[in-house]
């Protein structure tokens, strides 16, 4: 293969105030390469990426695209210079069709569009790189796999050089991930050369032709893939031996039944029938896995056990007990810990310190408060010394990485945020822990330290309700599993019973289980 | 060309400089506005300040001026820090007076201890005004509907009502010109001899540090600080969100009432249309000048009972009327929000070359 570069970056700075987030990386695509830069989260991935897109101004270093020096002030001098992006988030107008998505802030078009014309390109251009879609579909009808694909549609369609993928499989089943993984090797074939950026091993493994690892601003390994190898790879990652899975080990008896939903039915935010008829029980020292797209239920079960959102029909039994109708607080108080897949929405309020977060969930705990006569409780001065012992505690016992407990938790980094929650919410001692997506995002050393966390917890005896878009996670940690699909319970298995095809097939809609044998699993 | 605006890392020094930077830079841009009114504004501001400043009486009548700020900015801040604007301190404070004078009026009539009489009414203005804002609290809460529209309609809906009340049911009979009720006999006691400085500054001053208490130190304003900062974490903490929006602006309304109650009983002594000045709207701008901070609000507040009552000597050496105190206002609340961009944010030109 001739080497031919035609992206240099070159010593690379980018400093943020108290971090070197990149710093003097050199990096080099060759023209027709798939490029993967691994690293851990906060590694500078996304910061280099976004340097290079013009999101960001780089404090020292150059950029030459075909041995021209770039400067890139916005992202439309990078989009002008050949250089397409697809985000970690999506960043369509869910209002909008795909193909009014598609040519948005294109300069081409004037005032007066010609939407039949523009259509049939975009169906035609699609049809070229082997994506089928219907450019007429409104964005927000779209599942995740598809809103990608539009994606990675809108960007192509501006014609570029250079493709960047940030994490795009996080949100994908393992078929969509499959499809994307074909449309890269197409693209490639074109001639495109692809920047993907992952933390996951494995992926990178499959797609890249050649690998960067970046730790801590740094370049700590330029590999081609056939001398890349997992262990080598997680080691330069994380700069030492990790274990790659923890494995939860199934407990000889499992208690009483801890949680009971029987028929339960609610209301998504858009008012669609987000759960139909869903039933499940949980025993003590279970952990039970959800597995299934993001979007197809789990949130709003989640939401529907911890009592944010109401049933619209069916029963919620705890500990035997009818909560069906029971406020966020009674459930608090009977032992019920949710850790919310949306940290920063609703885990923690960044704009107050990590000691008052640290309380968030205990508000209605006598011990925060100080004793005082004739005052009402509400009124009394909280108990400072407590709560500062609260959260120093959780901040030594979880590893937070915090200047002091005083710090605004908005100012902590995505993992050392989770940490606070996943602390306070187990040093509560609950009884049911609701952990959804607990180590979306999180690098591998916070994703290791929350798993032993979940699995102590459990053999603490606690019930966790695991939900998970990551397979692997699910099946090393959960006792059971349930696959949900479109508001259901389409299987349910225990780990190493169902191959990883069927459960993809489940995940996506394709195959159901009998209602009969899905119920052996509750007994 | 491109302005870039990045957070800065913000000190207290920071803070402390903002309000008195956009104060001193409105009062600069406020002698432009008298130059253009044929004054001279070394002559205008000799005579703002020696009316807000220039003696004992001046100085205690600045801090009495103080007073109904002080309280209505405290309220706002509350109500604020639990992310529901009240814009109605205005109408809370005109319901406040009103149910103080009728009180009063009413009790004395009766004949009890004149004590209990100003205890009793004082109660009343602050009843009244939190019940007029949990209107507002109530309909947000338990409707989704905008707080700041219905607290806006229903100051109308007070000023509307204390002018029927003036011309019926509180109308004094002796007075043919001016609507207004019978004289209230009880009065706040002055706290210095010589002065018109009554009790009700330093019951303010009480209830801005009271509040800077339950906002930074009780579980209640942990609660009211959750909610305005993160509402989505507050119910997913479990707190009673519904009942913190009606109490927060209960609280809010509370103060405003209260406000309107001491104006009554320490200053005016009888209901009048010309209460009714706009006092709540300026306190908006106290508030925010103050940083939502009940002890920030003491200082702001000090420096719109200056502007107020300086603009009053202003006014008989100039002819410049109290609407150029409003404009002096207007200026302030502008230059803050300038000067908030310009000190919290680094702002950089940023001049594009074209590549070569």
């Amino acid at each position: 293969m001739i080497q031919e570069p035609i992206l240099r970056m070159k010593n690379i700075v980018k400093k943020f105030p108290g971090v070197v987030a990149v710093d003097h990386v050199d990096l080099t695509l060759n023209r027709g390469e798939v490029l993967a830069i691994l690293g851990e989260n906060g590694a500078g991935k996304t910061t280099l990426m976004n340097v290079l897109y013009g999101l960001l101004r780089p404090d020292e270093g150059e950029i030459y695209i075909e041995d021209k020096k770039v400067s890139h002030h916005s992202p439309i001098d990078a989009i002008r210079n050949g250089i397409g992006m697809v985000h970690q988030h999506f960043t369509l107008v869910e209002d909008l069709t795909i193909s009014e998505n598609i040519i948005l802030g294109l300069k081409e078009f004037g005032f007066f569009i010609d939407m039949k014309k523009i259509t049939r390109e975009i169906e035609e251009f699609a049809g070229k790189l082997g994506l089928k879609i219907n450019p007429n579909v409104k964005v927000w009808q779209l599942s995740a796999g598809e809103k990608q694909k539009v994606e990675i549609l809108k960007a192509l369609f501006r014609n570029p050089r250079i493709l960047i993928l940030d994490e795009p499989t996080s949100v994908l089943t393992p078929q969509d991930t499959k499809e994307l993984f074909k449309a890269i090797r197409k693209l490639k074939q074109n001639g495109l050369s692809i920047i993907f950026i992952s933390h996951k091993l494995e992926e990178v493994l499959q797609i890249a032709d050649r690998i960067v690892v970046l730790r801590r601003g740094k370049v700590v390994g330029e590999l081609l893939r056939n001398e890349a190898e997992p262990r080598l790879l997680a080691e330069l990652m994380v700069g030492r031996e990790v274990l790659l899975e923890v494995k939860a080990t199934p407990k000889a008896q499992v208690g009483e039944v801890i949680l009971e939903i029987q028929g339960l039915e609610a209301l998504g935010d858009r008012g669609n029938l987000a759960l139909r008829g869903v039933s499940m029980k949980i025993k003590s020292g279970e952990i039970l896995g959800i597995a299934g797209v993001s979007g197809n239920g789990q949130k709003e079960l989640a939401e529907t056990i911890y009592g944010l959102r109401k049933p619209t029909r069916g029963k919620i039994f705890f500990l035997g007990r009818d909560i069906t109708k029971s406020s966020v607080l009674d459930r608090i108080q009977l032992g019920i810990s949710y850790i919310p897949a949306e940290r920063l929405k609703y885990g923690v309020v960044g704009d107050l310190p990590l000691y008052e977060n640290a309380i968030l969930t205990r508000i209605a705990e006598n011990q925060i408060i100080n004793s005082l006569p004739v005052v009402p409780p509400s009124l009394r001065p909280m108990n400072i010394k407590v709560i500062e012992k609260f959260a120093t505690d959780l901040i030594s016992r979880y590893s937070v990485v915090t200047p002091s407990h005083k710090t605004l938790v908005r100012n902590l980094s995505g993992g050392n945020i989770q940490r606070v929650i996943v602390g306070r919410e187990i040093d509560r001692k609950p009884k049911l822990l609701i952990a959804e997506e607990p180590t979306a995002g999180l690098d591998i050393a916070a994703t290791e330290f929350i798993r032993e966390k979940l699995i102590e917890l459990k053999n603490n005896n606690c019930s966790i309700l695991l939900i998970s878009s990551d397979l692997s996670e699910l099946l090393s940690l959960s006792d059971k599993i349930a696959i949900m699909y479109n508001g259901e319970i389409v299987g349910a298995f225990k780990p190493g019973e169902l191959d990883i095809d069927d459960i993809g097939l489940m995940m996506s809609g394709y195959k159901k289980m009998l209602r009969e044998r899905i119920d052996l699993y509750w007994a | 060309m491109t302005l870039v605006f990045r957070e800065r890392e913000v000190s207290l020094a920071h803070i402390l400089i903002l309000p008195l930077l956009a104060v001193g830079v409105a009062f600069l841009a406020g002698s432009l506005l008298m130059i253009w009114a044929n004054v001279d504004p070394l002559v205008g501001y000799a005579s703002f300040l020696s009316g807000s400043l220039g003696g004992y009486v001046q100085v205690t009548d600045t801090l009495l001026r103080t007073t109904p700020f002080l309280l209505m900015a405290v309220g706002i801040a509350f109500s604020n820090r639990s992310g529901v604007l009240n814009v109605g301190a205005e109408g809370q404070y005109l319901m406040g007076a009103i149910a103080t004078t009728a009180t009063a009026l009413y009790l004395q009539s009766v004949g009890i201890n004149p004590v209990v009489v100003l205890i009793i009414s004082v109660i009343a203005g602050a009843t009244a005004g939190a019940l007029w804002a949990s209107v507002a609290g109530f309909m947000k809460a338990y409707f989704e509907i905008n707080e700041i529209v219905v607290t806006v309609i229903m100051n109308w809906l007070a000023l509307k009502i204390m002018q029927w009340l003036l011309r019926g049911p509180l109308k004094n009979p002796l007075s043919q010109m001016w609507p207004m009720s019978p004289p209230v006999g009880v009065k706040l006691p002055i706290i210095l001899p010589g002065t018109r400085l009554h009790a009700g500054f330093i019951l303010a001053l009480v209830i801005a540090l009271l509040t800077h208490y339950i906002l930074f130190k009780t579980k209640t304003g942990f609660m009211v600080r959750v909610l305005g900062s993160n509402p989505n974490a507050a119910k997913y903490s479990g707190l009673p969100v519904k009942k913190l929006i009606v109490f927060s602006l209960a609280y809010s309304g509370a103060l405003a009432g209260l406000a309107g109650g001491i104006e009554i009983l320490g200053v005016f002594h009888f209901l009048y249309e010309g209460i009714a000045v706009g006092l709540g709207y300026t306190s908006i701008i106290a508030s925010l000048l103050g940083r939502n901070n009940p002890v920030g609000i003491i200082g702001s507040s000090l420096i719109f009972g200056m502007i107020y009552n300086g603009t009053v000597y202003l006014q008989s050496a100039t002819g410049l009327t109290y609407t150029f105190s409003k404009a002096v206002e207007g200026l302030i609340y502008i230059f803050f929000m300038l000067f908030t961009i310009l000190i919290l944010y680094e702002v950089k030109l940023v001049v594009k070359r074209e590549e070569s």
